[in-house]
């Protein structure tokens, strides 16, 4: 009885003593883990330091003035281009006719299949010839190009009112307005600013 | 098993079983030395045994408190086991009102050698020159083969320096943490921010004057400062100096409605990142003169800007009105001074006129007919008998007479005679606009909701007049170079010949301009002072402030405006004009002066 008595605290004192050194080292293993994110972070906050003062010291004004004039030629706002303020600028018109029911838009769009080129007929009105719409240039207008959610929700009613999926793909990609903006007649949009900068300079 | 021993005899039971083990009890000794040294050992163990008693209990009763009742005093150990998880920077960062970085704190290590550990001081010289040029090759060697143990190689390096360094791997060459103050932007900013010296303790600008906060907080500083609005100012008063070859130039642009400086520039500046070094362009000028600010520290007789400030004076307090004249024909006699008027007009002129021509007879005469009494009491009231309070620690206090005699009274009406700093000049004159009230100047952009207090000191009437006169002053008067088309600017010119000995120097002038833009609505304030500008061929031989500072102002407030986003108006629609009119000169022909 005793041993067993002995053999029970014998076991739990080592166990005792291994669970301690487990967590001591535990411990240990995290500190020093701690200590290692915390010069890390030290190191990256001078890091950011150092950047942020070469930032400030980059963009001087006069490093910014210098290189303007060597690269842009900008020139400070004068009064006669702070004549009016963005508030002057009048607010887009209301579309000029409401967006047809559904079950009509899909119809123009059915009956304007064959030129699926161009799909920008679903702000057309619905009464016009099929097809002429189309290609006309006057809908071109920013209004035509700000609606693909129509268009789109206009087209996922169309294949089950027609039952015919096998055309609807086509037209179901969200095309409509690089279609527009390829048919209108203004300059290529600039990919990057350095782009942008370029055709600027071209254009002189 | 001692006791076991039949033969000692203390077993007195004969027929104690064999297997019979005598009970774990002392054994009894008899009487004697070794009975003695038992109980002396007795008692030891005894002692021992509660002195270990003791200490368990302390390290249990220890064990509850810090298990149970969550530490005590444990916690505070903790940290010097732990690396601050981000090291604050000894002194925090300063930047303008936009967030753009004005001065900061980088780690800049300093190589140092520990000649005894060198192992081999030849090579070590030969990599360490390598390295960096710019070390003798001479000093470096009798640096590290001297009998010191620290001897500095280079103080504050670069990153890549230190980088450099590293890759050399000189054993006994090692770096010593340094900070170091930079200011990205030099000269732009040099007097308003200041510099540091060794130590990073503040030694001028807000660098001195809030050291300490600078030393305690964490988070940048931000001044009122806009970086933009100050490279204007300063590029435009440099233009003023190298055109008119002047000797100095001081400019303030401020915020007539919160008090706030916008942009502060003394020329010529120095380099707050290397203070003291000797600019080799303009070597002749002095690095005291060059660290003077001439906005806070410098003193001036300002000339006929103060003119404001006499009919102001004189409409608050009710002893003219605008409509009031006064005789301007001969010049005014008074002890050794002759006052007379440098635009002539040799008759009579009312109030408007006096400004718009900026006669000195009539603001004499204007200040007689108030008073000296209240006239010092108006300038005390304005602020400007007494030294600004500002950030930087840089504030020079007036000089003015100590007795007001009637000589004083009228030099004072026209500016001369009392001296301010342009500072002072700014806050007072920015009061006579916004509506009466005068608020301190500061450098530090308010808290959002944070309503700067002031204290009205003029009433709002007296203050409308005064935007009106002093848009006729740049319409009809002395500062029509000032009028930027659109913006509507008021202001008033300063011309003041200054002291050299005990007489006023014709040649040597102070020129300066006041500027107010919009007028109708004032917003900022821009004070331009230039110091001893010459006549040119474009000036038609003219240094006077009309021809020097109001064509600057004009150029800063065309560039300045539209970043700070005022729109332009209009001059000459109806409700501009109908809210400029002055009334007394209604139907008056103006004559060009």
């Amino acid at each position: 009885m005793i041993r067993l008595g002995t053999l029970f605290w014998l076991v739990l004192v080592s166990a005792t003593g291994f669970a301690m050194f487990g967590v001591k080292y535990q411990v240990q293993a995290l500190e020093d883990d701690l200590a290692r994110t915390n010069r890390a972070t030290a190191s990256e906050e001078h890091e950011l330091r150092v950047l942020e003062a070469e930032w400030a010291y980059l963009t001087r004004p006069e490093t910014l003035e210098a290189m303007n004039r060597q690269f842009l030629s900008l020139a400070p706002i004068g009064t006669k281009q702070l004549h009016a303020t963005a508030a002057d600028i009048p607010l887009r018109p209301p579309p000029p006719a409401p967006p047809p029911p559904p079950a009509e838009a899909a119809a123009v769009i059915a009956a304007a299949e064959p030129a699926a080129e161009a799909p920008t007929a679903t702000s057309a009105p619905p009464s016009e010839p099929d097809g002429v719409p189309v290609l006309a240039p006057e809908p071109a207008t920013p209004e035509t190009v700000a609606e693909p959610p129509a268009t789109q929700s206009a087209l996922r009613v169309m294949p089950a009112l027609l039952e015919k999926p096998a055309a609807a793909p086509q037209l179901g990609k969200p095309a409509p307005v690089k279609a527009v903006a390829k048919s209108s007649p203004a300059p290529r949009r600039a990919k990057s600013l350095d782009d942008l900068i370029a055709q600027i300079m071209t254009s002189r | 098993m001692i006791a076991a021993q039949p033969h000692h005899g203390y077993d007195d039971n004969p027929c104690r079983p064999r297997h019979f083990k005598p009970p774990p009890c002392a054994p009894v000794v008899p009487e004697g030395p070794a009975r003695k040294a038992l109980e002396a050992c007795r008692t030891r163990l005894f002692l021992t045994g509660i002195l270990f008693a003791c200490v368990f209990a302390v390290v249990a009763l220890r064990v509850v408190e810090v298990v149970l009742l969550e530490g005590g005093t444990a916690q505070s150990h903790m940290p010097r086991f732990r690396i601050p998880a981000t090291p604050a920077p000894a002194r925090a960062d300063i930047v303008d009102r936009n967030g753009r970085l004005l001065a900061t704190t980088l780690d800049s290590p300093s190589l140092y050698a520990n000649p005894k550990q060198i192992l081999d001081p030849a090579d070590a010289t030969r990599k360490l020159v390598k390295a960096f040029p710019n070390l003798k090759k001479a000093e470096v060697y009798a640096k590290l083969t001297s009998s010191k143990s620290f001897v500095y190689l280079k103080r504050h390096l670069i990153p890549r320096e230190q980088y450099e360094v590293n890759q050399l791997g000189i054993p006994g060459v090692q770096f010593q943490h340094e900070e170091r103050r930079l200011y990205p932007d030099g000269t732009l900013t040099a007097h308003v921010v200041g510099y540091t010296g060794i130590d990073n303790a503040g030694f001028a600008g807000i660098e001195r004057g809030l050291d300490s906060m600078l030393r305690d907080r964490r988070e940048p500083l931000q001044l009122s400062l806009d970086l933009r609005i100050q490279y204007i100012l300063r590029e435009e008063l440099q233009r003023v100096i190298d055109d008119f070859t002047a000797k100095a130039a001081a400019g303030l642009i401020m915020d007539v409605n919160t008090g706030e400086v916008l942009s502060m520039v003394s020329l010529p500046d120095f380099d707050p990142n290397h203070p003291g070094a000797i600019d080799p362009d303009h070597a002749d000028i002095s690095i005291a003169d060059r660290m003077f600010n001439r906005d806070t520290l410098g003193v001036y007789e300002l000339g006929s800007i103060f003119k404001i400030f006499t009919v102001a004076m004189a409409l608050d307090t009710g002893t003219s009105t605008l409509a009031s004249t006064y005789d301007a024909t001969h010049d005014i006699h008074i002890g050794r001074f002759t006052i007379g008027d440098y635009h002539g007009k040799h008759r009579v002129l009312n109030v408007p006129e006096i400004l718009m021509y900026s006669s000195n007879i009539g603001a004499a005469k204007m200040a007689i007919a108030a008073g000296g009494q209240r006239q010092r009491e108006f300038l005390a009231r304005i602020g400007l008998l007494k030294a600004p309070k500002i950030e930087v620690s840089e504030a020079a206090a007036p000089h003015f007479p100590a007795k007001w005699r009637e000589v004083n009274v009228m030099t004072i009406a026209f500016g001369h005679g009392i001296s301010v700093t342009p500072l002072s000049f700014a806050s007072a004159a920015a009061a006579l606009v916004n509506g009466g009230t005068l608020r301190q100047a500061t450098l530090l952009k308010p808290l959002p909701g944070e309503a700067p207090q002031g204290q009205q000191v003029i009433s709002p009437k007296t203050s409308e007049q005064m935007r009106k006169l002093m848009r006729l002053v740049v319409e009809h008067g002395t500062g029509t170079m000032a009028a930027a088309p659109g913006y509507v600017v008021g202001g008033k010119t300063g011309t003041a010949e200054k002291l050299s000995g005990r007489h006023y120097a014709e040649k040597k002038l102070l020129s300066s301009f006041v500027g107010i833009f919009p007028i109708n609505d004032p917003k900022y304030l821009v004070l331009t002072v230039v110091d001893e500008p010459h006549p040119n061929k474009q000036s038609h031989g003219y240094a006077t402030a009309g021809w020097t500072v109001a064509p600057a102002t004009s150029r800063i407030i065309q560039r300045m405006a539209p970043l700070l986003g005022v729109q332009p108006v209009d001059e000459a629609s109806p409700e501009i004009q109908r809210a400029l009119m002055v009334e007394s000169l209604q139907g008056k022909r103006l004559e060009a002066y």
